[in-house]
């Protein structure tokens, strides 16, 4: 397994990707709430502290809906299935935007302003993501790596992520995951990037997905 | 358009203070402040949402003015004066500590005039069911953004109605559709907080 804790630059997190997760898609907020956003950027992402932890096991697609990652049996279902052709080995990982980012929102939102308290939210979506992208350019492996997939996405049952924990230590990178699956810190991200000499990084086919609210949509 | 319902509208909570002032300084009562400028200005707002012409953090910039206006008035309103539209439990049920949205429609129900008691997350159905009680509540809203937490509601919904409450119950939350709504037998669902706001007049008319 490797682990690995880091601090950012506000000026890494692009501002566009916080308006998108705050629903902007490919608009632009007016100016004040774009000043409110890189007001609360700089605030808060100081004194983030991002996380990862990922191991490579061997994998491979078992069914059209169906994969073995180290000896589990996962199913992700056919949408994120349909993207594993070639796939011989998986990332699995876990990342988060750390508890030293909750404890920021909390003591910047000890006023309760809903506006302030909705930006930090989408910022700490980014910088759990950012995370994630941190671990495929640390990856320096033999294999072509595919987009990173997640349990609760294109129709993978969330639940799913307790077997996927079972592949770490306890807590990984002081993530709790509950009962429910719901993971603590919240802004924290578990996954698995597919591995295979033939294997080709494809787009999210986010048309075929039955899931219009997803945040992370691209199409309408 | 007065200065009060601008403020409210563009989401301007300072000019929106100082115009809630101007408007008692010209002896209009805090109800006829709420009915005339209010309320309209929290509504245009929200069509301009449901339009696609604004998004969520204007409807909250919005809910912000509103509310610092409401902290202004409501103490100067006798009780039977109240500008309440209903009664409003809400929270996150049972095993899930999603805030966001809740909040949001929390916001947005306070800034129409609804009185809001929100639980927070992770709350049970015995709370949910003690809470609408102690507050002869008209609504209880649900709120759930887990696949592994929808199926509660299910639970808080039987509890509510089964202690014989005339609240009525309100689910929402990215995982719940109108269809489930209609299969644990929630009284309705809503995609967005604005929506929200829409059903909860709905339910009480």
């Amino acid at each position: 397994m490797k682990e690995r804790a880091f601090s950012i630059s506000p000026d890494i997190i692009p501002e566009k990707d916080v308006w998108f997760a705050m629903g902007y898609r490919d608009s632009v907020p007016e100016p004040r709430i774009r000043d409110m956003v890189n007001e609360v950027k700089d605030l808060l992402v100081p004194k983030a502290v991002l996380k990862y932890m990922y191991g490579e096991f061997e994998a491979e697609k078992i069914s059209p809906r169906e994969m073995l990652v180290a000896g589990k049996r996962f199913r992700p279902e056919g949408i994120i299935c349909s993207y594993l052709q070639g796939m011989t080995h998986a990332l699995v990982f876990v990342a988060t935007a750390g508890r030293e980012y909750d404890a920021a929102v909390k003591e910047m939102n000890a006023q309760g302003d809903i506006v302030q308290d909705f930006i930090a939210d989408a910022i700490g979506t980014v910088l759990a993501e950012y995370a994630v992208s941190a671990i495929e350019e640390d990856y320096e492996g033999k294999y072509g790596i595919s987009l990173p997939y997640s349990p609760g996405y294109c129709d993978w049952d969330i639940r799913e992520q307790q077997i996927l924990f079972s592949l770490f230590p306890v807590n990984p990178c002081g993530i709790v995951l509950s009962d429910s699956s719901l993971m603590s810190p919240e802004k924290s991200v578990s996954g698995f990037y597919a591995l295979g000499e033939t294997l080709v990084k494809q787009p999210y086919h986010c048309e075929i997905c039955r899931n219009p609210g997803c945040y992370k949509r691209r199409t309408a | 358009m007065d200065n009060l319902y601008e403020a409210i509208f563009k989401g301007n909570a300072p000019a929106a203070k100082v115009s809630v002032q101007e408007a008692l300084n010209a002896s209009r009562t805090p109800q006829e402040i709420i009915d005339s400028s209010m309320i309209p200005a929290m509504e245009a707002i929200g069509a301009e949402f449901e339009a696609g012409r604004v998004f969520v953090p204007n409807l909250l910039l919005s809910a912000r003015a509103m509310k610092v206006s409401l902290d202004i008035l409501k103490p100067l309103m006798v009780a039977e004066q109240s500008a309440s539209l209903g009664t409003v439990v809400i929270g996150t049920v049972k095993g899930d500590l999603h805030d966001i949205g809740k909040n949001l429609v929390a916001s947005m129900l306070e800034g129409r005039g609804f009185k809001v008691i929100n639980l927070g997350n992770d709350v049970s159905k015995e709370r949910f069911v003690e809470e609408a009680a102690a507050n002869d509540a008209d609504l209880v809203c649900l709120s759930a953004l887990l696949t592994t937490t929808m199926g509660y509601m299910k639970d808080v919904v039987d509890a509510v109605h089964g202690a014989g409450l005339r609240a009525k119950v309100m689910i929402g939350g990215a995982p719940v559709t109108a269809e489930f709504a209609e299969q644990i037998g929630a009284d309705g669902y809503s995609s967005n907080a604005n929506d929200a706001v829409a059903l909860a007049k709905q339910l009480l008319s």
